[in-house]
């Protein structure tokens, strides 16, 4: 494809320097004519002739303009019109008509008509069109560079441990489950999990964090990162296809393939354009002829309407901007994945964000561990039976709870758990060796009519402190709680105030307790908070959110356990965790997980969609306003007139300024994070 | 006002000169004009047959063949909804605008080698107007999707 793509281009260059060189002789053999003299005293007279001109320009129209004609011919066949069609239309009549003047010059001169000849005018528009082709050619490849150049990440060998060995072989060969070692300053070649040895990756080429990230036995690893430090052996995980890579290729590949609502108003317009481009051409004619009774005046308004007028301005408009915003993204660890996606985060006017896993880091700690019930069952005991109960449950503070108490207890062996139930959003229940033991929050016992007045005040010291209370009760006595915290991710605070200063409402989605999850918000800046909502029910609360008119709604979370509400959303935004694209229902995927990520993707969208605007706007003001002028409009009011050398030249450029207009996109740079007040 | 125009005209350079043409003529000419517009419409723009219908392949699959020359043959294509569809793309057209197809609405984009049948398979879709185009959006087809 490339390959192709290359050897087209050479061919249009060598065509476009040969129709340059034909046609400043044309301009020189015609000059006479032009200023009004009979003859220049540099130039010998057969050059000025109109039979010199002829031999000129007929290579220019059938050799480096066969193109036109060609793709002209076949596309009238499939009862469509294109911009081949307009070229070959426009400079095939001037041809024919300076051909007819210079065959019977006579049949002009007995009508009163000087009997002038157009092929300067067929030869300009020819090279001009050509040149704007390969401009475009040029600009376009350069929108597509973020893929070319993702995929480049990629080393083309991998040092693979054959029978203890180390043997280089293809990418292509390297299988799951192979052993590879990266020595320092080597890229990897394919997604893994360290086997042996430690170093320092740095991700940023694909997540965008400019920090390298420490890496140790059963840390995954990502193909294409480079290895910075030491040296180490990775055990093969994902290839091909699979890899974090290609996953990523696929999406922005996607993103490109897919258009906006606004283009889709702009296709419609562009089919049918061409054809009533051809109408007006045609109607200007008739127009003229009949107030001027003139047919060449007539003729050149007729050519100068079809060489005008460009649809690619108007098909170009949106997917260049669109290629070149979600190669953009790529590069900062910001995955589009629908054309949609950009424009919607970009009229985004409420983003939510989930407290667990997106604002903290999703990995709570037990920081305190208080017995009740003075003193009745001995804390290890306790421990062992919450900890049994726990390790069924898939909760991520259960998870926190076992592993302190493991750390506690220093013995793996927990006592058996028979009837586990777990109950969402409240607790896990089960019996142990006869003892019924629940562990959950305050507010479940409240329900089951437990006596909770000990805990009270626990629970408020707790929650004041942004903890999560769990409180164990056996054979329905409080006997213990457990504070868990979840600290904050570093860039949280800031990334909210970058929120706030783009003009967006942020609101803070939480489980936790009103006053625990109040005060996380207060740590991070954010003043409304929706606490105490079960996973359950975080769709519905983006579905009341944007029932009560605060939409376009974003919400911000993991890739899993809020699928619904990002499927909900307006926008879901999925934060990554850089090994794994979790994109399922997601609209648009962090790779970093860091929160920047979500400012500068609204930054990205709007950048882009001002970018569509602006395209779209000069193609649509250029055509409306170019045409009218072509068709003679005003010159009957100011004797204005387009000359179809202009007219041709203005077409070229049109859709060379679009696609430099989308290709400024490449210079956006997300705004630094402001300094948060916290 | 005609004839304001054309004194107008006359003052001008030889080429702006305006001739007076007899009336039969300048009738000929608006009628020659009028017939070209609407035949240039209807040909363009009107519908041409009510698009060609995919074949039952294996498996429940529907192929088609589409031939990419200046435009795509055919460009209209009828397929039933809630079954595969598998396209080929035969490209023999060397201009570079249709060396890539576009779908849109499924997010793919189709290279397409010069001289060589490419496929492209689409999962069953809803009933509905799926439109493509290549990469510079000035050649186009629908998949009319239909119960």
């Amino acid at each position: 494809m490339e390959r192709e793509l290359a050897r087209e281009r050479t061919l249009l260059r060598r065509k476009v320097s040969v129709a340059a060189v034909l046609t400043v002789l044309v301009m020189f053999s015609s000059l006479p004519h032009m200023l009004g003299l009979h003859s220049l005293a540099f130039l010998p007279l057969w050059f000025s002739s109109p039979w010199t001109q002829l031999i000129l320009t007929t290579p220019v129209l059938f050799w480096c303009g066969r193109d036109f004609f060609t793709g002209a011919v076949s596309a009238l066949r499939q009862h469509s019109a294109d911009m081949n069609t307009l070229v070959a239309a426009g400079t095939g009549i001037a041809y024919l008509t300076s051909l007819f003047t210079t065959l019977f010059p006579q049949v002009l001169i007995a009508e009163g008509l000087p009997a002038d000849v157009y092929y300067e005018t067929v030869a300009v528009i020819l090279t001009l069109v050509l040149l704007g082709r390969l401009l475009e050619a040029r600009a376009r490849g350069q929108t597509s560079e973020a893929i070319r150049l993702l995929l480049q990440l990629q080393p083309p060998t991998a040092r693979v441990l054959r029978e203890g060995q180390p043997v280089d072989v293809p990418v292509s060969l390297v299988v799951v489950g192979d052993l590879v070692q990266v020595r320092p300053g080597e890229k990897l070649p394919v997604d893994g999990v360290v086997e042996e040895g430690s170093s320092w990756v740095e991700e940023s080429m694909l997540t965008g964090e400019p920090t390298p990230v420490a890496k140790a036995p059963g840390d995954a690893v990502i193909g294409a990162s480079m290895n910075r430090s030491g040296s180490f052996t990775f055990r093969v995980s994902r290839v091909g296809g699979d890899t974090v890579l290609a996953q990523i290729v696929e999406l922005v590949r996607q993103a490109q393939s897919s258009r906006t609502q606004v283009q889709r108003l702009a296709d419609q317009v562009v089919g049918w354009f061409v054809p009533v481009v051809i109408a007006l051409a045609i109607a200007a004619f008739v127009v003229w002829f009949l107030v001027s009774g003139n047919p060449v005046l007539a003729m050149l308004f007729l050519v100068s309407v079809l060489v005008i007028a460009c649809p690619c301005a108007l098909g170009l408009a949106t997917p260049t901007s669109i290629m070149v915003a979600s190669g953009k993204g790529a590069e900062n660890g910001l995955i589009f994945r629908s054309a949609e996606a950009l424009e919607t985060a970009g009229k985004l006017r409420t983003v939510v964000l989930d407290k667990t896993g997106t604002l903290t880091r999703g990995q709570p700690e037990v920081t305190d561990f208080e017995r009740l019930n003075g003193g009745g069952l001995p804390a290890r005991t306790l421990l062992a039976l919450t900890a049994a109960i726990e390790s069924r449950s898939e909760h991520p503070l259960a998870e926190a709870i076992v592993t302190y108490a493991r750390s506690q207890l220093k013995d793996g062996a927990l006592p058996a758990v028979e009837g586990f139930e777990a109950v969402a959003g409240r607790g896990v229940q089960g019996s142990i060796a006869g003892q019924q033991v629940r562990v959950g929050t305050p507010r479940w016992f409240e329900e089951l009519g437990i006596d909770t007045a000990a805990l009270k005040p626990l629970v408020e010291r707790l929650e004041a402190a942004a903890c999560s209370v769990a409180a164990v009760v056996v054979d329905g006595r409080i006997e213990a709680c457990f504070g868990v915290a979840d600290p904050l991710k570093a860039s949280s605070a800031a990334a909210v105030a970058a929120l706030r200063r783009l003009g967006l409402q942020v609101v803070m989605l939480s489980g936790d307790a009103r006053r625990t999850a109040e005060v996380v918000a207060a740590q991070v800046g954010i003043e409304r908070v929706i606490a105490e909502v079960r996973p359950a029910d975080k769709a519905s609360v983006i579905r009341k959110l944007q029932e009560q008119g605060e939409g376009p709604v974003a919400m911000v979370g993991d890739g899993i356990n809020d699928a619904p509400a990002l499927a909900q959303a307006d926008v879901g935004i999925a934060m990554g965790t850089g090994t794994d694209v979790a994109i399922a229902a997601s609209d648009i995927t962090l790779i970093s997980g860091n929160l920047a990520g979500v400012p500068a993707a609204i930054e990205l969208s709007r950048a882009a969609m001002a970018n569509i605007r602006q395209n779209l706007f000069f193609a649509f003001a250029y055509n409306v306003a170019g045409i009218p002028i072509a068709a003679g409009l005003l010159f009957p009011l100011t004797g204005w007139l387009l000359s179809p050398m202009i007219a041709g030249g203005a077409m070229a450029f049109s859709s060379v300024s679009v696609v430099s207009n989308a290709l400024r996109l490449r210079n956006f740079r997300p705004k630094p994070l402001p300094v948060a007040a916290s | 006002m005609t004839h304001l125009f054309a004194a107008d005209l006359v003052k001008a350079e030889p080429l702006w000169r305006a001739i007076d043409q007899p009336v039969v003529l300048k009738a000929l000419v608006a009628t020659v004009g009028v017939l070209l517009i609407a035949w240039e419409l209807w040909w363009f723009l009107g519908r041409h047959g009510g698009g060609v219908a995919a074949r039952d392949g294996e498996a429940g699959v529907q192929d088609i063949t589409i031939t990419v020359d200046g435009g795509y043959a055919p460009s209209r294509i009828k397929v039933k909804a809630g079954r595969p569809l598998r396209l080929a793309f035969h490209r023999i057209d060397p201009s570079g605008c249709v060396a890539q197809v576009i779908f849109p609405d499924f997010h793919k984009t189709l290279d397409l080698p010069l001289d060589a049948t490419t496929t492209l398979e689409l999962p069953p879709t809803e009933a509905g107007s799926y439109p493509f185009h290549c990469g510079m959006n000035m050649v186009r087809g629908v998949l009319e999707v239909v119960d």
